[in-house]
C-alpha cells in the first residue's frame, strides 16, 4: 500500500476514508481532521485559553500536542483518583508528557478532597463509573470556573461519541439526546466543552500517539470491566468493517438531523440551574451531586459495621 | 516460527509460517482497525507480509475508562 500524498511506503491504512499515509504524512492528516473540527464547530475563538482534561491515555495527550502544535493555548488538568495500579502511572505519564512539551499541568488529587475512588466506591452504592465521571466533570468545571478558562476540551473520540449516542438511542434518552455534540456552548457560569477529536476514530488516534512516540499509559482502570461500551464499541467496530464510515454517518446524520429535534424538546422542560448551598457550584438542585456524594460518603465512614 | 506480542494483555504466541498482518488479526480474532501491528518499531499495514523469524506486537487500541 503506498501513501495518498508522497506515494511512500504506507503505514497506516483508512478503509473508512479509503486511503493510506505514510509516517510523515499520517500527523498531518490527523492535525488537519482536528483542525477542521475546531474550525467547523467554532470551537475554540482567539483568545480563548484551553483547558484540557487529562487522563494520562492516548487519546488526552494527543489532543494535547494537537491543540498546542495549532498554536492554541493550552493548560492541563489531571485528576489524580487515586485507585491502586493504575491513578500513579496515569499521573506519572501526564506529568512526564506536559514536561516534555514545557506544557503547564495542574493535578487535582481526590484523596484531598476525602474522595479517593477506592474509598467512595466503598461507602457509596451506585456503578463506580457513573459517580468517578461525575466527580471528574465536577473539578474540571471547577478548576475552569475558578480559573478562567473559556473552553474545557476533552479527547473523546469518533467511537467514545457514537457508543454513547448508541447508548442513549438504545434508551431514548431524550435529555441526553438533546445536547450530545462535540461542542456545548457555555452556560450558567460553565465553560464551553469541546470534542475537538469527535471525527477521529480511536485506531486513527492510536496510530497517530505511536508515530509521534507519546508516552501514554496501555494498561487501562481496574474498575473498567462493569462499562458497557466496550460492548457498544465491539459491536461497532464489527458494523464499520461491513459498512465503511457508517460511525461517520451515524454521527453525523444525527448531528444534523436528530439532535435539533430533541433539542426543541428539551427547551420545554429544563430545570434552571442556582449555585450549590454548600460550595456553590451550578447546580439544578439544592445541594450539587458531589456535595451529597461527600455527605454519603462521611455519613457511611460514621456509621459503625460498614 | 513468527514471534506475537500482544499489548497490552501480554500474552505471547508463535505462528508457524509466512502470513499477512491481515492473516495475523484474524487468526487472533481482531478486526483491521482494532490494533496496531507493529514489528521493530514500525507500524504494518493489513497487507505487510510477516516473515520467518520476525518479531510482531499487536497492539489493541480501545482506550481506557
Ligand atoms: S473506569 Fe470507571 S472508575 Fe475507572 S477511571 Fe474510568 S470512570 Fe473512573
Ligand atoms: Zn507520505
Ligand atoms: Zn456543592
Amino acid at each position: 500500500m503506498k501513501c495518498r500524498k508522497c506515494k511512500a511506503l504506507a503505514a497506516v491504512a483508512l478503509p473508512s476514508h479509503n486511503t493510506a499515509f505514510c509516517p510523515d504524512c499520517y500527523p498531518d492528516f490527523v492535525r488537519s481532521q482536528v483542525e477542521r473540527a475546531v474550525h467547523r464547530h467554532k470551537m475554540i475563538a482567539p483568545g480563548d485559553r484551553v483547558l484540557v482534561a487529562v487522563s494520562g491515555g492516548k487519546d488526552s495527550l494527543a489532543l494535547t500536542l494537537l491543540l498546542h502544535e495549532l498554536g492554541h493555548d493550552v493548560h492541563g488538568l489531571h485528576v489524580d483518583l487515586d485507585i491502586p495500579g493504575s491513578s500513579t502511572d496515569a499521573r506519572a505519564a501526564c506529568e512526564g508528557f506536559f514536561a516534555k512539551l514545557g506544557l503547564p499541568l495542574t493535578v487535582v488529587e481526590l484523596r484531598r478532597e476525602g474522595l479517593a475512588i477506592p474509598l467512595v466506591k466503598s461507602r457509596i452504592k451506585r456503578p463506580i463509573c457513573s459517580v468517578c465521571g461525575k466527580l471528574k466533570r465536577h473539578y474540571f468545571n471547577k478548576f475552569a470556573l475558578e480559573n478562567g478558562y473559556s473552553v474545557l476540551a476533552t479527547g473523546h473520540n469518533l467511537d467514545d461519541e457514537v457508543s454513547r449516542l448508541f447508548a442513549n438511542t438504545i434508551r431514548w434518552d431524550a435529555s441526553y439526546l438533546s445536547d450530545q455534540g462535540p461542542v456545548l456552548p457555555a452556560a450558567d457560569g460553565f465553560a464551553r466543552k469541546i470534542k475537538p477529536m469527535y471525527r477521529l476514530t480511536e485506531f486513527e488516534i492510536a496510530n497517530f500517539s505511536f508515530l509521534r512516540g507519546i508516552d501514554h499509559v496501555i494498561a487501562g482502570c481496574p474498575y473498567s470491566g462493569r462499562a458497557s461500551f466496550p460492548v457498544y464499541k465491539g459491536l461497532w467496530s464489527g458494523l464499520e468493517e461491513r459498512m465503511h464510515g457508517a460511525k461517520v454517518q451515524f454521527y453525523e446524520n444525527f448531528l444534523r438531523d436528530g439532535r435539533p429535534v430533541f433539542a426543541a424538546w428539551a427547551e420545554h422542560r429544563e430545570d434552571p440551574l442556582s449555585p450549590c448551598t454548600v460550595c456553590g457550584y451550578p447546580t439544578s438542585a439544592a445541594v450539587c451531586g458531589v456535595c451529597r456524594i461527600k455527605t454519603m460518603v462521611a455519613a457511611a465512614s460514621d456509621t459503625p459495621n460498614t | 516460527m513468527i514471534q506475537v506480542r500482544l499489548e497490552p494483555q501480554g500474552r505471547e504466541i508463535r505462528l508457524p509460517k509466512a502470513c499477512t498482518a491481515l492473516k495475523l488479526l484474524r487468526e487472533l480474532g481482531l478486526g483491521i482497525n482494532s490494533a496496531l501491528v507493529i514489528r521493530d518499531g514500525e507500524l504494518l499495514t493489513p497487507d505487510r507480509r510477516l516473515n520467518i523469524g520476525d518479531e510482531i506486537v499487536v497492539r489493541t487500541v480501545t482506550s481506557r475508562g
